[in-house]
């Protein structure tokens, strides 16, 4: 019988659970006593349980491929990763505060523009931002805030400093997984959380509905509530019928609703058209409304603007509320917190240099084969250079790109991520990890307690997203003062 | 509710019904095979004679031996209409329609399909068949127990109630014209001796056997079993006892307009069958006429409350099984 720890080596990277080869951090130590005890077997059959779990429990991550409805099961490692309950503390505070800055200023944007007229952003930045929406200039949306719902990355660097690596404010996606992650972690190893106080997860439908229902326009009875989804091929389809079940609120599509000549808008049902109240849309901006937004879009409903533009409807997030969802105007997120909130950031950004900047600029081509550089507006990590990972030809021709339009680049140092360890064929190794926090803001605001954490599961990889072979942990927030 | 979500509970419990029914069907005609000496005419092909898909069937496969029959009706998955197909087609609609149920209701249909589609080869052998079937039956009861004891009995539920009803009630009149099509052809002495054995079986197909004696209190003839099978009011998969259901569901609906009035309209017709007086041929006519007013009552229900033909204009027709199946 040998140990599943085996040759756990950390590399360069702050590692989650363990200070150095088998040396587990006080907040993992009982975890990591607990594993000790397992033989490969054992940890085998657990893994083994978790995937039929997944399988049954039809946890997908896309439903439907090009050739019809072959669906992938979600990518799930069974070991967890910890964060001390005091450490969270703060970073929960942290994110409470960058998201309540980024809200005032996407309402200065869409108001007074004096942060921009303070000279504390380059106009030029926010005229030339796609996701700045003419149409929502002068609306005020209740309780003042734009973006409802925020997926924000952090990673951990060397250092063992929280860095936040971008906020997510149009349709973040993940936090069905989050949940049925810690479901799944409950059946693998319902003895371990006997012993473990971890902080509960699954408030957060309760919490998505609250908040939905304090955004809405007449406060008084119960308002209809609806997700919006682009339908079954969209790959975070399985996570808008989860919350929709989990709130019990009305999943629809496009087609099922409609904007009457009142300006309101209806949901088709047997009983005839029956008024809604709240949207909460996983539907971009641009397919949103084809009278105003791309014409040739059928995924959303004609007259939602001037609905929405009239307050009949919620919408969550806002339309609009994207233009704080730009990695240039992420560098002044710091500055937003000092102007609006009179407070330090508690939570530190990655250092980031803009291209836009003429000395900036001169910085970044001297040092490209370091740094990461990344185009302002995409998503998903497209159209980005690794530095340290690409070859000296990639290189050149980035220069060349970054060039061309500098406004739409920015860059950063390349960070050590954190590991965390993860199963790999019956045995443990590191692998690189983020943390996705869903923060919520409507009358209240309201975090969760950790998030997802991505894994990148292939060797030395830091690409952590789905789509590219990232899979995902459960994520423990461990109360050390009672355990 | 939605009118998408009701056309989509509608057709997932049309289509969990027609997956147990065939599986009952399978099981019933191996239990009868089993019963019958070697020398009286009584094939599989009957099987694809009463679910009407004799073309469809000759397409793939050149004889009606066992093997071909079993594979068809229940693994197939190029056949729409074969278990496997039903049951995947039911997933999806479950799949589509999570945020109106119990979550128990998609697992239990989810891990029937996933378990349905490693016994792909299992079916071959007779015995592990038998098993499959079993699990089949067991595993669609389970959920409509579970949304019996865990659903709000709401317009959800009756749309639910709805789709299962109309689909068994199409379904016994299949069975009952597997039971005049070998009664009506010319038979061989000793395929007369066996008449009882068919007639039980065919109760047996619709778990009616034990009611029978219960209820009827005679021997099995045929005519007895038919007007049982019609017109009982108390047996579940009787015609009669599907139309009240579906009356009883539809009473409660908004919107239903004169559709209760066409279901009474139905319901009188059944009532004034009686098999004492017709003949065979009569006797299948009668259920030919059954079928197509059970058609005639879906395209009504469809045009009442699915999307597509009441509000939309885009699809001009209501989502038709073959739409729905594409």
């Amino acid at each position: 019988m040998s140990s599943i720890w085996e040759n756990y080596k950390t590399d360069n990277a702050y590692d989650e659970l363990m200070f150095a080869e088998y040396q587990p951090r006080a907040v993992s130590h009982t975890l990591c006593q607990y594993l000790n005890t397992l033989n490969r077997e054992d940890i085998d059959k657990r893994k083994t349980a978790a995937e039929l779990a997944i399988l049954e429990m039809g946890i997908t991550f896309t439903v439907y491929s090009d050739e019809g409805n072959i669906d992938r099961a979600w990518p799930f490692d069974i070991i967890p990763r910890i964060i001390d309950a005091r450490e969270w503390k703060i970073i929960d505070k942290g994110l409470k505060q960058r998201l309540t800055a980024l809200n005032c200023f996407i309402s200065d944007v869409y108001d007074q523009q004096t942060f921009i007229k303070e000279n504390l952003i380059p106009r030029e930045i926010i005229s030339s931002s796609k996701n700045f929406r003419k149409e929502c200039v002068g609306i005020k949306p209740k309780h003042n805030v734009w973006a409802n719902i925020c997926g924000t990355d952090l990673v951990r660097d060397k250092d063992g400093i929280m860095y936040v690596l971008e906020d997510n404010l149009r349709v973040p996606s993940g936090v069905s997984y989050m949940l049925e992650n810690r479901i799944i972690t409950k059946r693998v190893f319902p003895e371990l959380l006997q012993d473990i106080e971890i902080l509960p997860i699954d408030d957060y439908p309760t919490q998505l509905h609250e908040m939905l229902c304090s955004i809405a326009p007449n406060p008084n009875g119960k308002p209809q509530i609806a997700v919006l989804t682009p339908g079954i091929y969209n790959s975070a389809y399985f996570e808008h019928a989860y919350l929709a079940q989990q709130m019990g609120a009305q999943l629809v599509e496009g087609g099922d609703l409609i904007v009457d000549d009142d300006d309101c808008v209806y949901m088709r049902t047997i009983e005839g058209h029956e008024k809604v109240d709240v949207i909460y849309r996983r539907i971009d901006d641009d397919f949103l409304d084809p009278e105003v937004f791309r014409k040739d879009s059928i995924l959303g409903v004609p007259g939602l603007m001037r609905a929405w533009k009239a307050g009949n409807v919620a919408l969550a997030n806002a339309p609009g509320a994207g233009v704080a969802d730009d990695k240039v105007v992420y560098a002044y997120v710091p500055e937003m917190i000092r102007y609006y909130l009179n407070e330090e950031p508690i939570l530190p950004n990655v250092e980031t240099y803009l291209c836009s900047d003429p000395a900036h600029l001169d910085y970044v081509l001297k040092h490209l084969a370091e740094l990461v550089v990344k185009p302002a507006n995409e998503s998903g990590g497209y159209g980005m250079l690794v530095g340290p990972h690409a070859t000296a030809k990639e290189v050149e021709a980035f220069r060349k790109v970054v060039m061309g339009n500098p406004r739409n680049y920015i860059a950063q140092p390349t960070l050590a991520i954190s590991t965390s360890p993860t199963l790999c064929k019956n045995k443990l190794e590191p692998r690189h990890i983020d943390l996705r926090p869903f923060i919520l803001q409507g009358e209240n605001t309201f975090v969760t307690a950790g998030g997802l954490t991505r894994v990148a599961l292939k060797k030395g990889s830091l690409v952590v997203n789905s789509s590219q072979g990232g899979g995902s942990k459960d994520t423990w927030i461990i109360n050390m003062e009672t355990n | 509710m939605l009118s998408r979500s009701a056309e989509r509970l509608y057709w997932l419990a049309r289509y969990l019904e027609r997956t147990e029914n065939i599986a009952r069907q399978v099981n019933v005609h191996m239990n009868l095979l089993m019963d019958l000496p070697k020398d009286v005419e009584m094939g599989w092909q009957h099987l694809i004679q009463i679910n009407g898909c004799k073309d469809a069937f000759y397409s793939r496969y050149s004889s009606s031996q066992e093997r071909n029959v079993t594979r068809f009706l229940l693994t197939d998955s190029t056949h729409p209409g074969s278990l496997l197909s039903s049951l995947s087609f039911a997933r999806e609609n479950i799949r589509t329609s999570r945020e109106l149920m119990p979550d128990e209701a998609w697992r239990q249909v989810n891990e029937l399909y996933l378990y349905s589609n490693k016994q792909i080869d299992a079916i071959i052998n007779r015995r592990s068949r038998v098993l499959f079937l079993n699990e089949i039956l067991e595993g669609c009861q389970r959920f409509n127990g579970l949304l019996s004891g865990y659903m709000s009995h709401d317009n959800a539920y009756r749309f639910i109630r709805l789709g299962r009803n109309i689909e068994r009630a199409d379904m016994t009149t299949r069975i009952l014209e597997l039971g005049s099509i070998l009664l009506s052809e010319a038979r061989s002495p000793s395929a007369r001796q066996y008449e009882n054995i068919l007639w039980m079986n065919i109760l047996q197909s619709l778990n009616a056997l034990l009611m029978y004696r219960r209820h009827v209190r005679s021997r099995i003839k045929d005519d007895d079993v038919l007007n049982y099978l019609l017109l009982d009011e108390a047996l579940p998969r009787s015609v009669n006892c599907c139309l009240f259901e579906m009356a009883d569901a539809i009473k409660s609906l908004p919107n239903h307009n004169r559709l209760p009035e066409k279901l009474a309209e139905l319901q009188d017709y059944v009532k004034l069958i009686d098999t004492r007086q017709t003949t065979q041929t009569q006797l299948r006519v009668i259920l030919d006429h059954l079928q197509s007013r059970l058609g005639v009552l879906h395209a009504q229900i469809a045009q009442h409350w699915f999307l597509n033909s009441t509000q939309d204009q885009i699809q001009s027709s209501p989502k038709t099984e073959e739409q729905n199946s594409a």
